[in-house]
């Protein structure tokens, strides 16, 4: 039983050193998402409305790069990926398919 | 394309932070004794300090390993030549007019540096035999360093992969990277061989370009594959606490992971940047920071 216990701690601490993968963009429609979003023009808010909120990495600069996810039949997904400048309007965007190899490890 | 893992920096992180818990009374415990009192009836000793070292200052011995390290590995980048760079670690941290020295026991052997903060080190049987350290006239904690592997001739706005192959295990080699506190770094590369973090989807080595990053292609023959996202910003799930424990964390917008470990791309493949802005590189503006 001690040595059940002991295997369980064990197991508890682990789990706590642990991260999880971060999760993947908002999924949203390519198709939409290109016809709404227009470099130079498309800003932060146009971008909650139509798709909500997402992931992101801030930077020190003021800009952010947010991550959608194109939403794929297959199961694999590709990304969306918006610069915004630091008045919050789109500044770049790029397509990224699935690749058939990003499901390997 | 096979991806990294992303539990390691992190978990990497949770540990310096109970480092950081335990450092101060271990820094304590090894501070060397100061007295300043004269003693009257001893006679004076005299002792003259040229330079101090900080544990944490580089080891000549490792940087010279890494460079044995660069030839024996030459072959994955036969034409490239190798230097080492200082990069920015704090935001305070004034990058110009750094001066570089190697430092033992009875020896000093200044370093040039460039303007770009690149150097080459010298060889110095001496220095070796008294366990030089490599210093810089910066708080150590204030800058991080690299190799850098350089095939000449490449198009703007490129690296070659077999380059990076070589930085990493170079920068491995001479125990450059400086993700941690002070304690768990020396465990974490005593425990990591440069084979096992350059060699594994889960090493983690960050790499930096010189602008802003927006997006990563890698490019050989006919194959053209765009990095994830993940594989940008350090993985982009670093939070401002954990920034401290990264040696990214004032070039976020410039680090990249790049699959160094996955054969299927050879050395010749060319990893192309675009930046967040287009146009050549600005020129470097001056900035206000202390040393």
């Amino acid at each position: 039983m001690k040595r059940l216990h002991a295997c369980l701690i064990g197991a508890l601490l682990l789990a706590g050193c642990a991260t999880q993968a971060p999760p993947p963009g908002t999924v949203v429609a390519a198709d939409r998402f290109g016809q709404l979003v227009v470099p130079g023009r498309t800003t932060r808010a146009d971008l909650l409305a139509a798709f909500g909120p997402t992931r992101s990495v801030s930077f020190d600069s003021g800009y952010q790069a947010w991550l959608y996810s194109a939403g794929a039949a297959g199961g694999q997904s590709g990304e969306l990926v918006l610069l915004l400048d630091r008045d919050g309007i789109v500044r770049k965007m790029r397509r990224r398919p699935a690749y058939p190899t990003d499901g390997q490890r | 394309m096979a991806l990294p893992m992303r539990g390691l920096l992190g978990s990497v992180m949770m540990v310096n932070m109970v480092a950081l818990a335990v450092l101060p009374v271990h820094a304590q415990e090894t501070q060397p004794a100061t007295d300043a009192t004269p003693h009257p009836a001893s006679k004076p000793h005299t002792v003259t300090v040229t330079s101090t070292r900080d544990p944490v200052d580089k080891s000549y011995r490792k940087m010279i390993r890494g460079m044995e390290r660069f030839e024996r590995a030459h072959a994955l980048a036969p034409r490239a030549t190798l230097r080492f760079r200082l990069l920015p670690r704090l935001p305070t941290v004034d990058m110009r007019g750094i001066t570089l020295k190697v430092v033992g026991d009875r020896i000093t052997v200044p370093v040039p540096v460039a303007e770009d903060n690149g150097f080459t080190l010298p060889r110095n049987e001496q220095a070796l035999r008294e366990d030089a350290a490599v210093i810089a006239n910066r708080k150590t904690t204030s800058m991080t360093w690299r190799a850098q592997v350089v095939t000449p001739g490449l198009p703007p706005d490129t690296r070659r992969l077999g380059d990076l192959r070589l930085e990493c295990l170079v920068g491995v080699e001479a125990g450059l990277v400086s993700n941690s506190a002070p304690l768990f770094g020396w465990i974490a590369s005593a425990l990591n061989s440069p084979e096992q973090v350059c060699n594994s989807a889960d090493g983690n080595f960050l790499f930096f370009t010189e602008r802003p990053l927006f997006s990563v292609t890698l490019r050989a023959g006919e194959r053209t594959e765009m990095l994830p996202f993940r594989m940008l910003y350090a993985g982009g799930d670093q939070t401002r606490d954990e920034l401290q424990y990264c040696d990214c964390q004032v070039m976020l917008d410039r680090t990249y992971f790049a699959p160094i470990w996955d054969r299927s791309w050879p050395d010749d493949t060319l990893v192309s940047f675009e930046y967040m802005e287009d146009g050549p590189a600005p020129a470097p503006a001056p900035t206000e920071g202390t040393p």
